[in-house]
Formats: structure tokens, sequence, C-alpha cells
């Protein structure tokens, strides 16, 4: 149709028939405006259809006469005509009387026939391009009254559903462009882009302009889904049209405006969707026709994999593509898809531009690799197609020839890698995706590779080292697992295993998205496992010399038993000595020896084991670093000693809270078994702290920053007190049950119990307790009594009674930690941000400073509620503020600190805090107004995800803690009404979830 | 393990018959009354009791050496009568007369040996003094006889002492040892007895019924006293001292030393013991010759316990069998009066029993909570007590003899 219309006449003829169509709107418009009946509109209409279809859905004589006596111009004029009126200012005029003026009087009374011939027709004839520029922005336009622009609306949306989708408007605005483009000798000139981006643009923003009740398919997924059929479709036909001219054409930067478009409203995912069945049965063909080899000139050499090689390009704009290429790989990564698919697809897609283009390497290299996370076989994909350059089917032919970028690229990430910020403040994810980016490189290389890249060598192991200290064990994973790659790299025979469950496949996903952890103790908990067996590690390199000798000396064992087995002569030699010796023996002296008959000679040492009864004697063995089974024995007996709290452990426990402290349980105890020693050690100190709380508590705080232990036993400390606090906090005590029997013992019978008189066989007298009452002025006794001999018993004998609560031995919980929670606290909250010889907690021993932390926080839970919470809590405040603490590097230290604030939410009263309240206790009403803008902050902006979610449990105790003290507070109020007025000072605490302010 | 003819699994170890308790403090030494059924035991903390082992109840209490210095050792012996030595750590040794109802209330002789030191003493084992020979000889004979001896003894030892630094230098030396032959041979039948002296590395002779001092080895000047040999091998830490049949009745004398070697000496040749050995790298703790004396057993700190044969002709002490164990110290030894079997009392809380003539395990036995500090056996051979630091005396029936049984 179109190309008819090109045919019209010259520039002239136009312009003459432009004025006469504008004369032609102008009557239309004018008999719309004066009709009385809607024949009258349908007649004023009529004149682009055929008369007679027009004049069968006519019901008015005269006006069908009207109609049919019109004379029809001829086709080739017709054309003319249609292109000058839809080329030029008609028809939009006429299109807002249409879409206005009879959409909103007249078109419901149409019949439908005549609705479609002679009102849609405008529009389904006429070039798409035109109509959406006509149509689109219409909708936005308000109506005079409601119902009008709901009316207005529909029917644009109906004739946008009826013109782009059925008509498929789309493909043909992709070939309108394209003749557009022949026609000005495919030159982009800036008017024609601008029309583009303006046309896609309209295009684009069709399902956010509709309304909401819209149809469906105008929503923003199936309508862009279908535009992107159409237009892929379009961009195909045109590609096979240019066959394989690689110029920049209309069509194509159409498609791509649109498609950046999309993406800008978010819904790139839709078009992926379209274009990755399609793009993936071309490579499946390309893939099944020959076999392994393909090479890029058959790609090259078919038209249908132009466009694709074109697409990328068209889409301008930088956003977009990477979107679009982000996109992808997600989508791909849910398909069961080939490697060597993949491959070719993102060949076929990017590597025009990725040759010549430094925004899609760096798109690929920098930004996938460095600041996304994306799943691993997506990394994979990267990797292959980004800096190994090569498709991952053929690898012996490329091992040879790695690309100068390739080198570049691991240099880079390595050097990201080793950074000691980049450990502490990127999301584990993060972490975790770069190194097994860091790892997958590294599995390729080779040593003189190695060697050559300029400190990549120290940057891996400053890596290693930096994560190894981590007190995550995820981290420090990470770090074995890149150890062991490099080693094999340096030396693939003798693989460098630091972890036991490091296995030789690495396993580089590292459980990549780790579930979050809901409860901050929860995760506390798992914290403190973790750094026990960080604890652990350096034990690790001692035990695991004693492991390789045990091996060693096992297989030195095995070979003798094989040598053994092979030489039978030898293995029946000392049977025969064995013999001959006894035989010798019986003949010796066979008169006596019968009755010397051994007996059982097998003897272990169960009883030898030394029995310890003095506290003296196990600091004593503790100390005798030279005799192992000693210091075993000792803290075995240790734990069990301390809790029986003989008198003399007031003046032993500093001793021995020494002793235990310096014990060396892997030295002492037997291959395998550390862990145990260790468990009896902690035993022993925690049953230490809990019966003799204040002595060993003055040494064990000394002791945490004296100079002259390591880290290992400064969080053994803690964690010792951390176990303390909580054992203290949950003693049981059990009430004895009070004797009520007689004071003096009675030899004899006493005279109120019955005479044992009686028949023989009966049993002792029992007293009987009344029922009902604790006091009884009578005694009541009984007894048994064998059966008389005729006696027979029937039934069960039942015993009625009130069912007296006789549970003397009550036992309740009663919580003890309070009493000694300043002097659990307070030492070692003191001097926690000095620097001394060996210590460091605010830099170095960062783990220290996280557990101590940690442990404060467990004590101030311990005390919840109690008073003395309220005393302790502005210190802890205190210590959490300061902003070395509260905005630590290492995401461990912050994490505490969220858990501690958390606690002292949880312990304080909130009564207590009204009164602070009330009273202006600035420490206390600033201290909580900083826990709630801190973890605000936290929340928002921390780039570890668990200390995030902290960050939000903690508001949210916050918020309780906050709803309680104002139910306090109105309390108080009352209470306040009646006596005196107070010091307004109550402006620190928002409540949430209202406007109040207290 | 060596099963032998039986087949079958090996029986367990026996339990005491009876497990005698009553001292306060560990008990040092026992020892059973060659005739009659007593057990005497000293502990620690001084006390002396006598115990009937038929009925397994105490007869009497003594405290025999008072102001917590506690019985080192007690000691009886068919040819001392119807005594019992104790040894105390009090510097004295006391010789008490056995009563009908338990001991004498003092004790008949006490003498000063000013010594202090770990070594038990020892009575005089002889080979002809086993069960029979001696139940021929009345006790009031064997004591006048024995009476007059030492008398002889004293004088013979008054010149000898003097005479003693010429005797050395004397060329005729073994001459005159030859001529007081026939004096020491008749000590035999007197009762005397071992232990180490005031210089805990001197092996000291007494007299029990005049508490005086006899002899010394080695016997030397006092000038070279530091320098002799015997010296260089810290305490003499145990004492056997015996009369083998084979040398004419003179009295032998077996002493293990601190530095784990052990001498023989002849009481003829004080200067010079006829053997030197030294089977363990450790102190030599307890010694205990055979009834026919012709060899032995020895217990050390170390993990071995070595059975040794005497050649009287030769003069030499071999090593017969030596048995290592997996845990050191053997505190005493004992063996039975018919050489079956052998006991060692065990650090280590054990009492093990050898086959004497083979050397081969024969029972680990499991009873005591404590260390244990010797063991004996009874005249008869049919019972065996062990004691121990954990306060107890237990008594065994192991091996009972053919006869009896």
């Amino acid at each position: 149709m179109e190309k008819e219309a090109k045919a019209g006449g010259s520039g002239r003829e136009r312009e003459e028939l432009e004025t006469l169509t504008i004369t032609k709107v102008a009557e239309v418009s004018a008999a719309i405006d004066g009709a009385k009946h809607v024949d009258e509109v349908i007649r004023a209409l009529h004149f682009p259809v055929d008369s007679p279809l027009v004049a069968g859905v006519i019901l008015d004589e005269r006006s069908r006469n009207q109609i049919l006596s019109v004379v029809l111009p001829k086709d080739g004029e017709r054309n003319c005509w249609k292109n000058a009126f839809y080329r030029g200012s008609a028809f939009p005029a006429l299109s807002r009387i249409l879409l206005y003026n009879v959409a909103s009087k007249w078109l419901a009374d149409f019949p439908k026939l005549a609705r479609k011939q002679v009102y849609d027709s405008f529009f389904v004839e006429g070039p798409t391009t035109e109509i959406v520029q006509a149509l689109v922005p219409s909708l936005k336009q308000k109506g005079s009254t409601k119902d009008d622009f709901n009316v207005i609306c529909s029917n644009i949306e109906r004739l946008l559903m009826l013109c782009l989708l059925e008509n498929e408007g789309v493909r043909l605005m992709v070939g309108e462009f394209g003749l557009l483009d022949e026609q000005d000798n495919n030159i982009l000139k800036p008017d024609k882009v601008t029309f583009i981006s303006r046309i896609s643009q309209l295009l684009s923003s069709i399902p956010d302009k509709v309304r909401l009740r819209a149809s469906s398919a105008l929503s923003s997924h199936s309508f862009f889904r279908r535009v992107a059929n159409q237009l892929l479709t379009g961009a195909e036909e045109r590609a096979v049209q240019l066959n394989c001219n690689a110029i920049p054409d209309a069509a194509f930067l159409f498609v791509g405006e649109t498609f950046s478009h999309v993406c800008r409203r978010g819904s790139i995912d839709v078009i992926v969707a379209e274009v990755i069945p399609r793009i993936l049965s071309l490579v499946q063909s390309f893939l099944s026709s020959n076999a392994n080899l393909v090479v890029p000139d058959v790609i090259n050499s078919n038209p249908k994999s132009h466009f694709w090689l074109n697409m990328v390009e068209a889409i301008k704009d930088q956003y977009a593509v990477e979107k679009f290429s982000e996109e992808m790989l997600r989508q791909l990564a849910s398909t069961s898809i080939s490697d060597v698919e993949v491959y070719w697809i993102l060949w076929i897609l990017f590597s025009k531009n990725f040759k010549f283009g430094s925004f899609v390497r760096g798109m690929f290299v920098d930004k996938f690799l460095l600041w996304k996370v994306f799943p691993l076989c997506c990394l994979r994909w990267i990797l292959q197609f980004a800096v190994f350059e090569c498709p991952p089917n053929s690898d012996a032919q490329m091992e040879g020839r790695k690309t100068p970028h390739f080198l570049n690229s691991l240099q880079l990430l390595i050097s990201i890698w080793s950074r000691r910020e980049f450990v502490q403040s990127s999301s584990m994810e993060q972490q975790a995706y770069l190194t097994a980016a860091v790892g997958l490189c590294l599995e390729r290389i080779s040593k003189e590779e190695l060697d050559a890249t300029k400190d990549a060598l120290s940057n891996i192991l400053q890596g290693v080292s930096c994560r190894l200290e981590s007190p995550i064990d995820l981290v420090r994973r990470m770090a074995s697992s890149i150890a062991l790659v490099f080693s094999k790299v340096v030396d693939p025979k003798n693989p460098l295993y630091l972890d036991d469950n490091c296995c030789e496949p690495v396993d580089w996903e590292f459980g990549m998205l780790p579930q979050r952890k809901q409860i901050a103790a929860a995760s506390h908990n798992e914290d403190e496992n973790k750094s026990k067996l960080f604890l652990r590690e350096d034990r690790k390199s001692a035990s695991d010399e004693k492991k390789q000798r045990v091996i060693k000396h096992k297989s030195a064992e095995n070979n003798a038993l094989i040598q053994e087995l092979a030489d039978p002569d030898e293995n029946r030699n000392p049977v025969e000595v064995n013999g001959e010796h006894f035989s010798g023996e019986e003949d010796d002296d066979d008169s006596s020896d019968s009755s010397l008959k051994p007996y059982d000679l097998s003897d272990d040492d169960t009883d030898l084991q030394r029995k310890f009864s003095q506290l003296g004697d196990i600091a004593a063995a503790l100390r005798k670093h030279d005799d192992p089974d000693g210091v075993e024995k000792a803290l075995d007996a240790a734990e069990k000693l301390i809790r029986a709290s003989p008198d003399e452990l007031s003046h032993n426990s500093g001793d021995l809270v020494k002793a235990l402290v310096h014990v060396r349980c892997s030295d002492v105890a037997m291959e395998g078994e550390e862990d145990s020693a260790e468990e009896k050690r902690q035993k022993a100190l925690v049953a230490l702290l809990v019966t003799c709380p204040f002595e060993s508590l003055d040494v064990m705080t000394k002791m945490l920053y004296s100079s002259n232990i390591d880290v290992g036993q400064r969080i053994l400390i803690i964690d010792i007190m951390t176990e303390a606090a909580q054992e203290l906090c949950n003693t049981k005590v059990v009430k004895r049950e009070q004797k009520q029997g007689e004071l003096v013992s009675a030899v004899s019978q006493p005279w109120y119990i019955p005479s044992s008189r009686g028949p023989p066989g009966a049993g002792p007298w029992k007293e009987v307790s009344e029922p009902g009452t604790f006091l009884s002025w009578s005694h009541r006794y009984e007894r048994e009594i064998p059966s008389r001999p005729g006696q027979t018993k029937a039934g069960k004998s039942r015993k009625w009674s009130l069912g007296k609560a006789k549970d003397l031995q009550v036992e309740w919980s009663q919580n003890r930690f309070p009493l000694y929670a300043a002097a659990f606290m307070l030492p070692a909250m003191q001097g926690f941000d000095k620097r001394k010889h060996g210590v460091d907690l605010l830099n170095r021993d960062f783990i220290v400073l996280g557990k101590l932390i940690y442990m404060l926080g467990v004590c101030m839970k311990c005390m919840a509620m109690h008073p003395e919470a309220s005393a302790l809590a502005p210190a802890l405040l205190d210590m959490i503020r300061s902003r070395d603490v509260s905005n630590h590097a290492e995401a461990y230290v912050r994490r505490s600190v969220l858990f501690a604030a958390s606690c002292i939410l949880i312990a304080l009263h909130p009564t207590y805090v009204a009164s602070s309240l009330i009273e202006g206790n600035q420490e206390i009403s600033g201290g909580l107004e900083w826990i709630r803008t801190w973890a605000l902050h936290v929340s928002e902006a921390d780039p570890d995800t668990e200390c995030a979610s902290m960050a939000l449990t903690c508001l949210q105790l916050h918020a309780e803690m906050a709803l309680q003290t104002s139910r306090a507070l109105e309390a108080a109020d009352q209470f306040k009404a009646q006596t005196r007025t107070l010091p307004p000072k109550l402006d620190n605490i928002i409540i949430p979830f209202s406007s109040t302010k207290f | 393990m060596s099963g032998g003819g039986g087949g079958g699994k090996p029986r367990p170890p026996p339990d005491p018959i009876a497990v005698m308790r009553g001292h306060r403090a560990p008990v040092m030494d026992a020892c059973f009354h060659p005739s009659r059924p007593l057990l005497f035991s000293g502990s620690a903390d001084g006390e002396l009791r006598v115990w009937d082992t038929a009925q397994h109840r105490t007869l009497s209490s003594t405290l025999a050496h008072g102001g917590g210095a506690g019985v080192y050792s007690v000691a009886t012996n068919f040819a001392i009568g119807n005594k019992v030595v104790s040894q105390g750590r009090d510097g004295t040794c006391k010789c008490w007369e056995i009563e009908e109802a338990g001991l004498s209330r003092k004790p008949l002789v006490t003498f000063r040996t000013n010594s202090y030191h770990f070594c038990k003493i020892s009575l005089v084992k002889s080979a002809s003094c086993s069960s029979q020979s001696s139940k021929a000889i009345p006790a009031s004979e064997r004591i006048v006889e024995s009476d007059y001896s030492i008398n002889e003894l004293e004088e013979n030892k008054k010149n000898g002492v003097s005479k003693e630094s010429i005797r050395f230098s004397d060329v005729n030396c073994a001459e005159r040892s030859q001529a007081h032959l026939k004096d020491f041979s008749t000590m035999g039948e007197r009762k005397l007895m071992a232990l180490a002296g005031e210089d805990s590395s001197m092996v000291e002779i007494w007299d029990l019924a005049t508490a005086k001092k006899l002899m010394r080895f080695p016997q030397t000047s006092n000038v070279d006293a530091a320098s002799h040999p015997t010296m260089q091998r810290g305490m003499c830490m145990a004492i056997q001292a015996f009369i083998p049949s084979e040398s004419g009745c003179s009295l032998n004398l077996l002493s293990g030393y601190e530095d784990g070697s052990m001498l023989w000496w002849d009481i003829r040749k004080p200067s010079l013991p006829l053997s030197t050995v030294r089977y363990h790298s450790e102190t030599v703790l307890s010694l205990a010759v055979d009834g026919t004396c012709s060899g032995g057993i020895s217990g050390s700190a170390d993990n071995k316990i070595v059975m040794f044969s005497l050649d009287h002709r030769m003069g030499t002490c071999t090593m017969r069998k030596e048995i290592s164990l997996e845990r050191s110290g053997i505190a005493g030894t004992a063996i039975r009066g018919d050489n079956k079997i052998a006991a060692t009392a065990g650090w280590d809380h054990r009492v093990r029993i050898y086959d004497y003539r083979k050397g081969n395990p024969l029972a680990i036995l499991k009873y005591h909570s404590a260390s244990c500090n010797a063991v004996a056996f009874s005249a008869d051979s049919k019972l065996m007590a062990s004691c121990s630091e954990d306060t107890t005396v237990a008594l065994w029936e192991l091996y009972p003899p053919k006869g009896t049984s």
C-alpha cells in the first residue's frame, strides 16, 4: 500500500492534494458538528471507503442515496490522495475529531460494520508511524467529563490493539523505516534519528499510558512480548533484504531504540525471553550442521545471523545493553543449555562490539566480574567469552595462545581480590563470586605465565593470608580453595590442603547465596562456632604434622605386614619357636608344673589413672607440661572437683584459672582428642567461674589484657565468661526437703508409735500424712500385714487422697548472675582500646573485640529486667558508641555491636527507661536514641547483609522497647497529674507508628 | 597368650581371700610368723600389728616406733625364734617377744642404728634353715649356742678392728682370714641382722641379742673410705643376708645400690665383694634369694625384674631371666619357700606372680588401690600377704602346695 502511495506524483501535485484534503477535513468537521443523527456522521466520514459497503449499513434512505451518488476516485488517484492525507496535516486534524468528538458522541451508535469500515479504517489503513503519533499522545488528554475520558481512552486502546497487535503494525513499522532508509540513501540524518527515537518512545510508553482497566493485551508484559516478537520478525526480514550489508540501518535503529526504551521501562526480561529461543535455534542449527567446527565465518555468511550480529550494536543505550546482557545471562542460566551454545550465543551477540568497543569489554571484564554477582555457570560463560576468548570445547588448541587480555584481566582480578578492604567491606556473595573468578582463571594458567604477571604471586599470598585470619569460616574456605589451586599451578604434584574439608574439585559456589539468618542470637551462635574453628586452626598445623607422621608410621607397618604375608616361612617361625620353647620347658620339670597354670594376664591401667583429690594437685599437675598424661588426667578431674566447691576453692581459684588458661591442650592431648581436652578445659574454667565467681574473675579479667597470653587464650577467656554468665543466669536451686522428723533420734521405739506386736511378717509402721494440711495434730500410722491363710485378695486396692502437694523438693531457677554482673563486665570493658605489646583489640585482634562485645551483650541479656542492668547499661553503651567500635571496618565487630545493642534493649526495664527519661538521664536516653539512629544507618548502608538484617531486628526491638516505655510513661503521667509537673525532657524517644513524641 | 595345654580361656586372676584393714597409714612391710598362723605388719604411723591369719583379725597392736617415725620393716625368722624385729625410721630397731596375746609390752632389745635410710633390714636366710632341718634343733639349744659364739666373735672383733690397718697391708692377709674362718662360720647359728648403716652406703651386721654392731661392708680403712668403689654406688637400698649350704655356712650378703648395681659379699672377705653386677638401670629396691640360696630375684625402680643365679663355687652371679614390665617400680619381692613361685609388689598397685623356675608370668593381682610396698609368703607356702599404701594388707592363696591341698 505504501509503495503505491509512493508512486504518487510530484511535489506540486502533492501540495494541491494536501490543501484538498484539508478542506475536505474541514467539511467533515462541519458536517459532524451539525449532525443530528448517526447516519449523518457516517455519511460525512465515508470518503475513504467503498460506498456500497457503507450504504448497506445506513438505514436512512436519503443518506444512502447521497453516498451512492458520490463518484469514487480511481485507484491511482486514491493512493495519491491517501498519501497526502496521512503524511500531511489533515490526518492529525481528522484524527482529533475522530478520537474526541465522534468517539464520545456517536461511536456507540455506529453499527458494527460501519465502525469497522468507516471509523476504524481511518487508522488501520494508514502508516503505523503516523497512527502511533496520533493515538498515543491522546491517551493522556483529559476529556471534559470522566465518562467522556473513559470512552475516549477505551476507544484509543481498542484502536491500538487493532493496529499494532492484530494487524502486526509494529512489524510493518520496521519495514516502513527500512523504506525510509532506502529513500534517503541510507544516511541517518539527525532529524530521522530523533524521529525514530520519538516513535519508539511512544511505542514503549503505551503500557504505562493506558488505563488500569485496559485489556490485558496492553499490559506491559504481554504487549512487549508481542511487540518484541514483531520487531524481531521485522528485523529478520529486513536483514534478509539487506543481505549481509553491515551498514547501520534505520530499521535496526528503530528496533534497538525500542529495546532500550523498553529496557528503561524495566521490561527487558520480556524481550530477552523472546530473543533467546530465536538465537538459540539459530546457534543450534549451526552446531548441528557443522558438528564441532563452528567457524565464525560460517555464521557471518548466513543472512539470518546477520541481524543478530548487528543487533547489540543497534542498541545505542549502554545501560540497556548492560541490562540486556545481564538478563540474557541470567535467563540462560535458568535453562539447561550447554556451555558451547552459550558461548556462541554470546559470540554472535557481542563479539563484534567486544573486539572494537571498549564499552562491551569493560562491561564484561569489569562490571560482570567485579561488581555483579551471577550464578557460577554464568561466571564460567563470562570468563570463557570475555577472558579466555575461546569456545569451551577447544581447550587443547587454545592452550598455546592466550591473549594478553587474559593476563591483564587476571591481574586485575587478583589485585582486587587480595585487598583487605575488599574482604572487609564487600558482601559475602560478591566475595565468593570474585574468588570463584580468580580460582577459575588460576585453574587455566601455567607457572610460567604466573611468573610473568607481575605482583600476581605476592597478591595471591597476601589475599590468602588476610582471608585466613577472618573469623568467618566461609572466607577462610575461600582462601584455602585459592591456595589449593595456586599450589597446583606452582607444583601440580604437591597440592596444598589448608583445610580438612578442602576437596579436590573445588566447589567454587561456596553455597553462594547463603540463607539469611533471622535471629541475631542464632547468627551469633554460629559465629561462635566459626571462631572456635578459628581457634583450632592454629593448632592444626601441629596436628597435621603429627598426622603425617602417623600416616608414615602406619604405611611402614603395613609394608611390614605385607612382607610378612608374602613370606610364609617367616610367619610360621615364631609359632614353631614358641612350641619348642614350651615343649623344652615341659621336659625340664614335668613334675611340678601342671599346678602352675597362669591366670589371665591381661592388664589395663584404668585403675592406675591418677586420682586427683586436691585442687592444689590439679593446679600443680597442669603446670607440668612435660607430663602430658598428668595434665590430661588433671583436666579430666578438674571440673568435678571444682563443682564440688570445697572450702579451699576460693584460695585456689586464681591459681587454677592461670594454670587452666595456660595449658596447651594440643600438646597434651592424644592425636585426635584435642577437642575433648579443650572441652574439658573450658568446662573446668566455667565451673570455676560459676562456683567461685569473684576470685576467679579477678584473675581472669586481669589476664584478658595481659600481654603474655595469645589471641586464642584471650578468646578462650571471653568464651568462658560468656558461658559462665549464661550458666549463672540459669542456676537451678534445689531446695532440700525440710526434715519434719524428730530432733532427738529415738533409739527405742517412740511412745506414740503403735506397738510392733502383730502377726508374724508384719512390716514396720509408716507414718501416713494427713491429707489436706501440712501440720497434723495426730499421727497416723499404717503397716503391711501378710494376708491370713484363708484370705483371698479381690480386686485392686485404691487409696484416695486429696493429692497433697507433697513435692517439697521444689526446683526453681534463680538468676544469680546480676550479683556478679559488674565483676564480669566492668573490668572487661576497661582498656579494650589500649594498645599494648601483644594486645591490639581495635585493629589486629578484632576477633577478640567482637567476642568481647558479644560477651558483654550476653551478660546484659543475662540480667535482663534486673536493676543491675540499668546500672551497667550506660557503661556498655558508652563503649559500643565509640566510633572505633561501632564503625569498625570488620563486619564481625559490627555484628557484635548490633547484638550487644539489641541485648541492651531487651535488658532494660521499661519503667527504668521511663524514669530515666523523666529524670533527664542523658546517658540512657541518648544511648537508646543512638542505637536507633545507628541501627537505621546500618540497615540502610552496611555492605554486610547479615549486619543489615541484624540491624532490622535491633530496630524492631527498639520499637518494642519504646512501646513498653510509652505505656510506662502513660502510667507515670497519670501519677504525675495527681502530684506535680515534671520537667519536659521527654523528647528523646520516637515512638514508631505514631506521630506522638514523648 | 601362653595358655599352655589347657586350651580354654585362662582363668581370671584370683581375688584376695582376705583383706585386713586396721592400719591408719600405708602399710610398709609384713611378714609371717615362721610356725604360728600370725602375720606382722608395720605401718608408716609406727604401728605394729599382729594378725591372726586364720581368723583374719587383729590380735594386737603396738606403737612400735613413735613420734611419727613409722615402722619401715618387720622381720621374723626361724633362726631368731619367737621374736620379731621391727625397724623404724627413728634410727632404731626393736626386737619383740611374741607372747600368747600378741607382742611383749616392751621390746626385748632396742638398738640405735642411727640409720635413717630406705633400706629394709634383712635377717639371715639359711639354706640349711629350711623347715625340716631347723625344726630338728630345739630353740633353746640354738640360743645357748649362739650366745656363746657371739661372745667369741666379740673378742675377735675387737682384735680385728685394731688389726685392721695392718691386715690390709699385710702380706699374710689370706692366712689370717683363714684363721678367722671358723669364727665367722659359726655366725650362721647366731641371731644376726643386716642393714644399711649410719653411712648408708655401708652395710652393717648387728647382733640381735646384744644389740651390737659386728661388722661393716665394705671393710675399709677410714682413710680411703670415701674412695672405695662401693661408696660410689650411692646408698644401699636393699639387702639380703643368707647362709648358703655350699660355702661352708659362712654368711653371705647381697646388697643393691642406688646406681642399680648388686654386690655379693662373703663375710670372710669383707673388703671386696665376690661379685659385682649391674642388671638394673635404676636403684635396686628389693632383693630376695630362694630357699636353696642358689639364686634370687631383684626388683628396682626401672621397668625390669631380674632373676639371677649364684654360683657359689665360682663366686659369680649370672642373670637367668630378665622380665620387662610395662610400668616401672618394684618395691618388694619374695620367693616362696618351695621355690616354685615368686611375687613382686609394684608401684603400679599390682602384685605379680611368676613361675620362679621358668620365669614366666602367672598372674597379675589387682586389688590394691595404691602402690604395693611388700609381699611375703608364709612358711608353709599356703599364704601370701601383700601390703600397700592403701593401708590394707591382702591375703592371697595361690597355687597351694600339692601335699596340703
